[in-house]
């Protein structure tokens, strides 16, 4: 169904730009004035130096947890690896002896590699774990490297990687 | 012949058909644990039972023959409520210790409970659930875990059936029950790893297998076991270039559905002591490119005298390798004498197992077209000096009573066309690597003369070259003529000298 489109009517002044030009600088004064001279509340911040806090729930740099005993709470079960769409894990299962205290658990990890560059951050390895034995609650950031294969982690690192408060626990503590 | 209704469809089988495999033949999937198409019925987990009309209570239907006019249902709600009920007693002290369990991702108890349960568990504490023993090793190969048997006694009875070696036994009752060894002895009788490939559940897993892949990342291919002269139809199952375990495949003209327990690890041959890339020299290989390991061989080849050139055949490879081979050394080296090297004999049993444990040596000799001369008419040729030069294939030869070394190591050429080091590779100048029978396609002919093609299982891996291939590179160097540019021109000349596929022919 056509109809006619209605054009705005501006007049000679609106159409010059001169009010609206001059309203505007007079809010960056407005602000510039706030901040050199009046109280200060900038929203940019000087990063690196100063950060903010995130959020308690941001992915950073995956951790393995520790039982109580110091053992990876990981039994190797590849959940993380099959749910990762980066595939960036590759685990190694091995087996704990007889006599062992922990035979028990019959599995553990004998090599956890992740790889760092190729994660994609989304958190998945996490949600399959039916272990808790993964967690990215670090709140690192995957630091600058020289070379690839130093974002490689292997399993004794990410063992000894902390959460944000410093602890190599899970801090989901459930049974045994 | 009964006539019956399945789930609203007529079907007329023989009589002494059981309802499970009547539906079967339908197409039906009746869930089971302890039915097994070739062993005795149990009708012990109850998981099959189905509905039949004018029948006050659910029957199960492994063991209910069909009959004239039966009416069966075995979908409706009374039946899933029925399975439902069955799943939560065998979940009732079932440790759901998946992660950790090799069967986790083939488990029926996993399926089932997708398909029929999907509820918690009503036990009020982890702590009411009844322990038993975990990782028991019941044998070299099987290793049994209690807590997440459901006593269907499959690997009972096939002990008791198969093997004819009742040595597995129900123990305790009730919750406790549990499948024991018998006194002083050890689950050990060639056909183990069998009883794991038949559990349903995680209960008896393979030690070979343990914590090795998860399955879900394994590929399965249809292949032939290589290690014997029974020719067993196998799947194969790797991931990565890596293969993991031979699962038999049916084939009721040769192996029904089992395969011994050399059989499932045979899959080593895949894995094991490979040749990566050609290498030159005797002793001390050195990594060579296929170019100059090529113009070697050629060249070693090309300037022996014909009378004093010769063909090692392989019974481990395939009749298509085995005849481009002597078809490369009759039309392009000129070559007479023909020798076979092969696997040493080993146990054999009135099941599976042959003492030759080489799984074509049948189809060397129908490409040959006559008997090859053994190894140790080669090993005395090369210390009397009448044979100089040899082009072999295959890895291991071994001569009864004979070192083969000391024989071979008196050759001045040995070119080598191996996928795995053995006494030919490591007596050679020139070692040629070429992919595993997994990587390979082609026709195995086993001890009963049957033909038995089969396809490339994995890929071809980087660095290595078809049999084919290789000695048309060879004929290309020695700028002699080789009739055949790929594996179908090979086939296809192979194909009028083999028995009907399939079929048992005459024992050449």
């Amino acid at each position: 169904m056509p109809y006619v489109v209605k054009r705005p009517e501006r007049d000679i002044w609106e159409q010059s730009y001169i009010p609206e030009t001059v309203r505007g600088m007079g809010v960056t004064l407005r602000h510039f004035f706030r901040n050199v001279i009046g109280r200060r509340d900038t929203v940019t911040i000087l990063y690196p130096e100063v950060q903010r806090p995130y959020p308690p729930r941001f992915r950073g740099l995956h951790r393995l947890t520790q039982r109580d005993d110091g053992s990876p709470r990981c039994t190797a079960c590849m959940c993380c690896q099959t749910a990762c769409p980066a595939e960036c894990i590759h685990i190694v299962a091995g087996s704990y002896p007889d006599g062992h205290p922990l035979a028990f658990v019959e599995k553990y990890p004998a090599e956890f590699w992740i790889d760092e560059l190729r994660c994609v951050f989304c958190g998945l390895c996490v949600e399959a774990c039916p272990c808790d034995a993964i967690r990215m609650d670090t709140g690192l950031h995957a630091r600058p490297v020289e070379a690839r294969p130093h974002l490689m982690y292997e399993r004794n690192l990410l063992l000894s990687i902390t959460d944000a408060k410093g602890d190599v626990l899970t801090a989901n503590p459930r049974k045994k | 012949m009964p006539k019956l209704t399945i789930d609203g469809r007529e079907i007329e089988v023989e009589a002494g058909v059981t309802l499970i495999e009547a539906a079967r033949r339908m197409g039906i999937k009746t869930p089971h644990f302890c039915w097994h198409p070739e062993l005795s019925v149990a009708a012990n987990c109850r998981m099959c039972l189905v509905e039949i009309e004018k029948n006050p209570k659910l029957q199960p239907a492994c063991q209910i023959p069909a009959a004239e006019g039966m009416v069966v249902h075995t979908e409706n709600p009374r039946v899933r409520e029925a399975r439902r009920a069955i799943m939560e007693y065998l979940l009732l002290n079932h440790p759901v210790d998946c992660p950790i369990c090799d069967q986790s991702g083939e488990c029926k108890l996993q399926d089932y409970y997708m398909l029929y349960d999907l509820k918690s568990s009503r036990l009020a504490s982890e702590e009411d659930k009844v322990r038993k023993r975990k990782h028991v090793p019941f044998g070299p190969h099987v290793v049994y875990d209690a807590e997440r048997c459901v006593m269907c006694t499959r690997c009972v009875r096939f002990c008791a059936e198969y093997v004819k070696d009742p040595m597995l036994c129900e123990v305790h009752r009730g919750d406790h029950s549990e499948i024991d060894v018998s006194p002083d002895r050890t689950l050990e009788h060639g056909y183990s790893l069998m009883t794991a490939h038949i559990c349903p559940v995680g209960a008896l897993t393979s030690r070979d297998f343990r914590f090795q892949c998860r399955v879900w990342f394994l590929k399965a291919a249809e292949t032939i076991c290589p290690g014997c002269a029974t020719g067993c139809s196998a799947c194969l199952d790797h991931n990565r270039g890596r293969a993991f375990r031979l699962r038999p495949r049916v084939n009721n003209a040769v192996n029904r559905c089992w395969l011994c327990d050399d059989g499932v690890l045979s899959y080593r041959f895949h894995n094991d002591h490979r040749l990566c890339s050609p290498s030159l020299g005797r002793g001390n290989p050195q990594p060579a490119s296929w170019e100059d390991a090529l113009s070697e061989a050629a060249a070693a080849l090309g300037k022996t005298p014909k009378a004093e050139r010769a063909a090692v055949l392989s019974a481990e490879r395939t009749c298509e390798e085995n005849w481009a081979l002597i078809v490369f050394a009759r039309e392009a080296l000129g070559i007479e004498r023909f020798f076979l090297a092969a696997r040493p004999d080993g146990t054999a049993d009135q099941r599976l197992r042959s003492a030759d444990k080489n799984p074509n040596r049948a189809g060397v000799r129908l490409m040959l077209g006559a008997e090859p001369e053994p190894m140790t008419a080669l090993l005395e040729a090369a210390t009397a000096g009448r044979i100089r030069a040899v082009i072999a294939l295959g890895a291991e030869a071994s001569a009864a009573g004979v070192e083969p070394s000391t024989g071979l190591l008196r050759l001045g050429t040995v070119v080598s066309i191996a996928e795995r080091t053995g006494t030919l590779p490591d007596a050679a100048h020139v070692r040629l690597p070429c992919g595993s029978w997994a990587q390979s396609a082609g026709t195995f002919v086993n001890a009963k003369g049957m033909a038995q093609e089969f396809g490339r299982a994995m890929p071809l891996g980087d660095g290595l070259l078809d049999v084919h291939e290789i000695l048309a590179r060879l004929a290309r160097r020695l700028d002699l003529s080789f009739p055949y540019k790929t594996a179908a021109e090979v086939r296809t000349a192979v194909a009028g000298r083999l028995p009907e596929a399939g079929a048992a022919g005459g024992a050449p």
